[in-house]
């Protein structure tokens, strides 16, 4: 007997194949069953004997549908491979309960599957395809709405949110006595356009003032914008991708209208996440603009001694929990605990840690959700216990929904523990100091131009040939500030076509790159007799890291090439790379008179 | 010299011919429909250290099965991953010896490698019997098993025990063990790519395409605190 379809269910069937891509197919059909994933979900391990927390069960309630309309073998004998169809509201009632009350996306399964079965990206899309026919969690909606509408998550008005940076100005200005220090707004041209979370103007606007004080600092130069200036995205965790591409889009566009040349994410696990990786591919669009992480941002600060910190006002034991989207979907690992390690006197590790932590619980837009509050505090227990055994009195983090998660357990389970983001415990150790506050002073711009040191590099042409972008970007700033022209090349094959258009007088190397190395190119130069006397500082992270069969001392002494002219180390040293090119190249210029 | 019986002949030779045609026909189809569907794309820039990229991350990801280390589910489960191993070499060797037995005979003389067969056979089926008990017994296996989980697992254990039986390969002794080992290797090449047998072919698609993913953002290789 044929059973009648609820039209919400028809249309979830119509659109399914349309959402189904090459990765997701794949991953509804490689898994073999095996439970391998099983333990490897807080929501299983918490909650010992529920079945329905199982990842492949959980996976499997999309499967089935996938098997009966999409797979030959689900259409010619569906009770064999376990497919079956969905019919009423009620059972799509009970899909939403799955993919929005029992999993949050952290993707802990889909990295442990022997099958590569990434269940993270096809939970989202089943999301996708309930909110499309309107079944959902009603906070989910609430949000989604305000965040078209309103053009935030948080339904946080403009005039609110403008009020709250005078407010945060005015609180820095007290705070160090120095009126000239500004959270700019709209301001065109600058390095730097700094995006935050609408939580931070909603609950936290100290956060604000705290990123504000660091950038003064730091002597940058960069605005926030009065649009566009979410980088929080609900798209994520509603499977919109409508929503997802017009919400990232709002910040490109912000960013391109105020020519900043760079976009800085405040911390937020999913709207760095939306931002930086997923909101190109929602959109299609490549973009011309790095983009980067609070906490790299600070990082390089204190690295390259634009701030100075002081690690014993962080005296307290910290402990450090990995975004999920942060971690498992952005590979941002070791940065914030290279930061941490500059401020905090006592770090302690949690175990699992990195790729293998474990979900804050609060994540997949799970906050929102309050219906499943209970189900996520029970679920809890497992990162309650990881905190506990650190024996640390912060957990510190790197996103805004992980801290509201992570309040909640550590009331939850009467832990003595507070949450911090990574920007209060740079903030806490910030050190003012005169010399970079001085900077803040207007000065007339004549006596500046008086004032203004010899540009040391005017007049020389430098390739910065590496496939970092961010790297090349600051490349070209240590250069360009001491009046170099600077070509950039992202890999080696541009390197040479920009080599043969016109002779640099010094070139950077970086050694590991995608197509062609820069082994190679350097083997290429050194035997070509227009390039083998070009002076080559090779500048690499890789002998910090494990990078079996790269050797380029090995390379060049096999290969019987001269040495470079320098070799420099990641991280980026601004002096020494300053220092080691003035010589390098200074040396030449005597040589020549 | 003995002279196999024509059912003998038929089922090492046209049978397992025909068979596999079939099975490389439907595998074909098969790779098709895979290709049918649109790959989504990477737009964002690439994201990591110099460890990483979407081709190391790709090629990581494939031989990830090969690296038990690298995954808490496989490290944490060594016997698991054990069985793992023993069972598909014991698949892959039967596979193998379905060719060897009527096109290269001479290789199972020696009574050593007959012997190493059995025993890899006896270990596979064995295998194939505690992971048919677990799936039987664990809750959270029998919530999300469907009849071919247990049906796959149940044939290849006959097969394991038939390739046993078939391995010292002296039909003059009685043909029963080879036709028996014969004919249901024919109707496993033929039930394979309608069964979850056939993970064996989205395994790389599935894999690469994690690896490249997650390789282009930093994610790969999988870093964890020691």
């Amino acid at each position: 007997m044929q059973l009648e379809r609820s039209e919400k269910a028809a249309i979830f069937l119509e659109r399914l194949p349309q959402k189904v891509n090459r990765q997701i197919m794949l991953s509804l059909e490689a898994c073999v069953h095996c439970g391998l994933c099983t333990d490897r979900c807080h929501y299983v391990l918490a909650n010992p004997g529920d079945v329905t927390y199982a990842p492949a069960y959980k996976a499997d309630r999309l499967r089935k549908l996938f098997k009966a309309h999409m797979d030959w073998t689900g259409r010619i004998a569906p009770w064999w491979v376990g497919a079956r169809s969905v019919y009423t509201d009620a059972e799509l009632e009970e899909l939403k309960d799955t993919v929005f009350g029992k999993c949050t996306n952290c993707r802990r399964c889909s990295v442990n599957c022997p099958m590569g079965v990434d269940m993270a990206t096809f939970n989202r899309m089943a999301r996708g395809l309930l909110v499309h026919v309107g079944v959902m969690p009603e906070g989910v909606s609430h949000v989604a709405k305000d965040q078209w509408e309103i053009g935030n998550q948080m339904g946080v008005l403009n005039e609110e949110y403008l009020d709250t940076l005078t407010w945060m100005e005015e609180e820095l200005q007290d705070e160090y006595g120095d009126p000239n220090i500004k959270i700019p707004v709209d301001k065109p041209d600058c390095d730097v356009m700094y995006t935050i979370n609408p939580r931070e103007v909603k609950y936290d606007p100290r956060t604000i003032a705290e990123a504000a004080a660091i950038f003064h600092f730091a002597g940058e130069s960069w605005t926030m914008s009065s649009a566009g200036w979410d980088m929080t995205n609900f798209g994520l965790f509603n499977g919109d991708d409508e929503l997802g591409a017009a919400v990232a889009g709002r910040v490109y566009d912000t960013l391109e209208r105020l020519r900043a040349k760079k976009l800085v994410i405040s911390e937020c696990g999913h709207g760095f996440r939306s931002t930086r990786c997923e909101g190109p591919n929602w959109g299609k669009r490549q973009l011309g603009f790095p983009m980067e992480s609070a906490i790299v941002t600070m990082t390089n600060y204190i690295q390259q001694g634009r701030i100075r910190v002081d690690k014993s006002k962080n005296t307290v034991p910290v402990t450090y929990h990995d975004s999920c989207n942060l971690a498992r979907s952005c590979g941002i690992f070791e940065e914030p605990r290279a930061l941490l390690k500059l401020i905090v006197s006592d770090f302690r590790e949690m175990y699992p840690n990195r790729a293998e932590n474990f979900c804050c619980t609060g994540g997949g837009g799970a906050m929102s959700m309050s219906e499943y509050t209970p189900r996520r505090l029970q679920s809890a227990r497992i990162k309650a216990e990881q905190l506990k055994a650190t024996g640390a009195k912060i957990v510190a983090t790197s996103c805004h929904n992980c801290v509201d998660g992570l309040y909640d357990l550590i009331r939850h389970y009467k832990l003595d523990m507070e949450v911090k983001l990574l920007v209060n415990l740079v903030a806490n150790a910030l050190v003012p100091t005169e010399k970079i506050a001085g900077k803040a002073v207007p000065v007339p711009a004549a006596v500046e131009a008086a004032r203004a040191p010899a540009k040391l590099l005017a007049g020389y042409k430098i390739l910065v040939v590496d496939d970092e972008p961010d790297v090349r970007t600051y490349l070209r700033s240590i250069f360009q500030e001491q009046g170099a022209e600077v070509v950039e090349a992202p890999d080696a094959r541009q390197a040479m076509r920009s080599l043969l258009s016109g002779k640099p007088h010094l070139m950077t190397l970086d050694l590991i790159m995608p197509h062609k190395t820069g082994d190679w190119l350097y083997w290429e130069l050194r035997k070509d007799p227009n390039f083998a006397d070009l002076p080559i500082v090779i500048i690499t992270g890789y002998a910090r890291m494990e990078a079996p069969g790269v050797d380029f001392h090995k390379f060049i002494a096999e290969k019987n090439l001269p040495p470079p002219e320098a070799f420099i180390e990641k991280p980026i040293q601004p002096e020494m790379v300053l220092d080691t090119v003035l010589k390098i190249l200074g040396s030449r210029m005597s040589l020549q008179v | 010299m003995y002279e196999p019986s024509p059912l003998l002949s038929f089922a090492q030779d046209k049978l397992q011919v025909l068979a596999l045609l079939f099975m490389a026909t439907v595998y074909a189809l098969k790779i098709r429909w895979i290709l049918r569907f649109p790959a989504g794309r990477d737009f964002q820039a690439p994201h990591g250290t110099e460890r990483t990229d979407a081709a190391r991350g790709a090629r990581l990801s494939l031989l990830a099965i090969a690296m038990p280390w690298t995954m808490g589910s496989t490290r944490e489960h060594p016997f698991l991953y054990a069985q793992f191993v023993i069972f598909h070499l014991g698949v892959a060797a039967s596979i193998a010896m379905s060719f060897v037995i009527p096109y290269l005979p001479g290789l199972m003389r020696n009574t050593a490698t007959v012997m190493a067969l059995q025993a890899l056979f006896l270990a596979a089926a064995l295998v194939g019997i505690a992971r048919l008990v677990r799936r039987l017994t664990s809750p959270y296996l029998r919530a999300f098993s469907s009849p071919d989980d247990y049906f796959s697992m149940a044939l290849l254990i006959v097969w394991f025990f038939l390739s046993l039986l078939a391995a010292p390969n002296r039909p003059q002794n009685g043909e029963g063990p080879l036709l028996a080992y014969f004919f249901l290797t024919a109707f496993f090449l033929v039930y394979v790519p309608f069964s979850k047998i056939s993970h064996y072919i989205y395994y790389p698609f599935a894999r690469w395409y994690l690896g490249r993913t997650l390789g282009h953002r930093g994610v790969y290789p999988l870093a964890r605190g020691v």
